[in-house]
């Protein structure tokens, strides 16, 4: 017989009960059949809960009755915005209502904290959660790109240009101006939380300028933040990453949640990188007024 | 006894592959994330690497990337594993240089052993 599972009889409980450890976890178990599964080890896991301004003490596990855990939601809050993350079921319970149990309490969570603005991220074609999150509200407002790009590319040689390496604290004062509406994981806030921060900045010699905020992982550079002060953005962004690839041939490159309007993109696609795959940003509510503000952590 | 490196983070799908690539004779060795799989094939250099896409700590990607260019593993093949539909599993192996794929689920045994078998170097 299976378990009853109906929503009057899950019980929500908040992450901030449970260890990195069973959350990494229920986490793993809820993606294990995802197309893009994202498993996260503890270390992972803890990083982005940090980077992310996660709020685990209003984010929320469901349980069956007998303590089984079910599924998975977070909850990441910066000024007057929250933003909902990490959403999943296990695989063997699904349709039984516990997303939407999941959901209605975050978004509750998010209410008692006097925010009224959501954003999400939901992979495209992941039709289940798409609709679930239009139930709720949300409605689209964006398609993200995933880049990647492999360091067995043909390595080129710098664009020339007048470019100078920028050590964290001279980055992250770039990172901080007004960028535009970024999406949650690119606002300045997940670059100031993470470690390994630093940057490039050039001027290209018909007087096109730009930089590039990046985080280096021990294989890995990801996080990217980037602007062009003067001139084509495609163009600077090729250039930019033209001396990043030439001072980490060995890594590869994993960027996030480009929008597909982008006018870098062009100089990504010219510097080798591949579309991975698809999000769809939505937001629930009305935007404050200082969506774009952002508050530099003490 | 060729040896078999499979790098894979979910118990189940190692259990299946060690289940049909133990029944065809070959020894297993098992990495559940990306550097230990890194660690693990540099120090055995074994006659095939099973690379899982989705790990917990850096992806198939950049471990195969990594792998790639390591010259003690030149010679080594690199099969991704991967639930990805068949047109972005063939562009990682392109970007990433692997050897080739097998798309999961694993649903008969004897078949992927005989995939498996198929990017084996000849002696």
């Amino acid at each position: 017989m299976q378990p009853d599972n109906t929503p009057q009889t899950i019980k929500l409980i908040p992450a901030s009960q449970f260890s990195i450890e069973q959350l990494t976890d229920i986490y793993n178990r809820t993606r294990v059949d995802y197309m893009v599964p994202m498993p996260m080890n503890a270390a992972r896991l803890a990083e982005y809960v940090a980077n992310y301004d996660v709020k685990l003490e209003n984010s929320i596990v469901a349980a069956s009755q007998d303590g089984e855990l079910l599924g998975v939601i977070m909850l990441g809050v910066r000024h007057e915005r929250a933003w909902i993350t990490r959403l999943g079921v296990v695989p063997n319970t699904r349709r039984g209502g516990i997303g939407k149990a999941l959901m209605q309490g975050l978004i509750d969570e998010a209410a008692k904290l006097s925010i009224d603005f959501c954003m999400l991220e939901v992979i495209k074609n992941n039709t289940p959660a798409h609709q679930l999150f239009l139930k709720f509200g949300f409605h689209e407002v964006g398609e993200l790109l995933v880049l990647r790009r492999s360091p067995l590319n043909r390595q080129l040689d710098p664009v020339v240009a007048d470019a100078e390496r920028l050590e964290r604290a001279d980055a992250l004062v770039l990172v901080g101006h007004d960028r535009g509406t970024q999406p949650w994981t690119n606002q300045s806030e997940s670059l100031f939380n993470a470690n390994e921060v630093s940057g490039l900045r050039l001027t290209l010699p018909d007087g096109s300028r730009g930089w590039l905020v990046y985080q280096r992982q021990k294989f890995l550079l990801t996080r990217f933040a980037y602007k062009t002060e003067a001139g084509d953005p495609a163009k600077v962004t090729y250039a930019l990453l033209s001396h990043l690839h030439h001072q980490y041939p060995r890594l590869d490159t994993h960027v996030e949640n480009i929008q597909v309007n982008d006018p870098h993109l062009p100089g990504f696609q010219e510097m080798g990188y591949i579309e991975s795959f698809r999000r769809i940003e939505m937001w629930r509510g009305d935007p404050p007024a200082d969506l774009n503000k952002f508050v530099r952590p003490r | 006894m060729i040896r078999i490196l499979v790098v894979e983070d979910i118990l189940d799908n190692l259990n299946l592959v060690r289940k049909a690539l133990s029944k065809a004779g070959y020894e297993i060795f098992h990495a559940p994330d990306a550097e230990t799989g890194l660690s693990m094939a540099l120090d055995l250099v074994p006659d095939l690497i099973l690379l899982d896409l989705g790990l917990p700590d850096y992806d198939g990607q950049t471990l195969a990337g990594w792998m790639r260019e390591e010259p003690s593993l030149n010679d080594t093949p690199i099969i991704i594993l991967t639930a990805w539909p068949e047109e972005a599993a063939r562009e990682v192996v392109r970007s990433y240089r692997c050897d080739g794929y097998i798309i999961k689920p694993i649903s008969r045994v004897s078949e992927f052993a005989a995939q498996v078998k198929s990017y084996l170097k000849a002696p």
